[in-house]
């Protein structure tokens, strides 16, 4: 095999599993027109959460804002669109800013009910919003 | 009502409401770790029943609850529509008879009401009597559960408790975390 013909294998690890333990567990009540999504992440802010998984969660949005594949977005009108099913972690990179993924069903003023991702920013609560979020501590970080 | 927006930006609407600014936004407490429970919604009790009682006997009194699927002999739902009366921006409808039901997934807040008695927050998606999904606030007294127990996930919270306080700014009771009195 001449030079030109080498090909250079860079393994690439792919973490697909992380071991871990729970932490600290919060309660926050999120006040009206803060973003759930970003309410979240001061929440963890404020608690000093690196990560975390939400255990819970409740409340109302003004209109809510759904992600679709395609980059476009479903928006609720409300007031009040209620967030019936929620789930969702947070996790901080390098430069340790807690970024939060949270998807759910929500309800309309009719009942009619609609799911995805909720979009960071376009979430506005209405009157409240009750998250309860446990701290994950990955094996990794314990060590370091 | 829903419409499909392509991205791009368009401000979200804030609302302004009926009482004072709090300059507090979030309101959080924390404790060293979590106690989890499995606990079982026995059949023909209330939702509120079956949730409080069982907790209290463990001297749970503040928690937050998964409850995962199952069914409902009957169940009645609220949705929130603006309040007419303009005391709040919205206000609970009257219940909504969904009849014999299927709860898909819920999320129940155990805490205290203002005058220091349980009180159960809960709002789920729904398959309804006649088949549809539907959500909202669940009316944990009126709605009953079916012939076979639902699993509910308990996070016990210790170290702080939930009571219900009157909120200024919404000027509604609401669900916020205090030290334990």
């Amino acid at each position: 095999m001449s030079t030109a013909e080498t090909t250079q294998v860079v393994t690439t690890r792919v973490v697909t599993t992380e071991s871990g333990r729970m932490g600290r567990v919060a309660y926050a009540r999120i006040a009206p027109n803060e973003d759930l999504v970003q309410g979240v992440e001061k929440m963890c802010l404020a608690e000093g959460f690196r990560n975390a998984f939400v255990r819970g969660g409740l409340g109302s949005l003004v209109d809510a804002s759904l992600g679709c594949r395609d980059g476009s977005y479903q928006q609720i009108s409300g007031p009040a669109v209620e967030v019936v099913s929620i789930a969702g972690e947070v996790r901080s990179g390098a430069d340790g800013v807690p970024v939060a993924s949270l998807a759910g069903i929500v309800a309309d003023t009719d009942g009619n009910v609609y799911g995805g991702p909720f979009l960071a920013g376009w979430n506005p609560v209405c009157m409240t919003f009750e998250v309860t979020l446990e701290e994950w501590i990955p094996e990794d970080e314990e060590l370091a | 009502m829903s419409r499909t927006l392509q991205s791009g930006y368009h401000r979200p609407r804030m609302l302004r409401h009926v009482g004072r600014f709090s300059p507090v936004r979030i309101q959080s407490m924390h404790y060293q770790s979590g106690r989890h429970i499995r606990l079982l919604l026995q059949p023909g009790r209330s939702l509120y029943d079956a949730l409080v009682e069982p907790l209290r006997e463990i001297g749970v009194t503040s928690a937050s609850t998964t409850i995962l699927g199952g069914y409902f002999e009957h169940l009645e739902y609220c949705v929130a529509p603006p309040d007419p009366s303009g005391n709040a921006v919205i206000a609970y409808s009257k219940p909504i008879d969904a009849g014999a039901s299927f709860m898909v997934f819920g999320n129940a807040t155990l805490g205290k009401d203002m005058e220091g008695r349980p009180l159960v927050h809960c709002h789920a998606s729904v398959r309804v009597e006649d088949g549809s999904v539907k959500g909202g606030h669940i009316v944990p007294q009126a709605s009953i559960i079916g012939a076979t127990p639902l699993s509910v996930l308990v996070t016990a919270l210790e170290g702080f408790e939930l009571r219900q306080a009157f909120d200024d700014e919404t000027n509604i009771p609401l669900l916020k975390p205090f030290k334990e009195s």
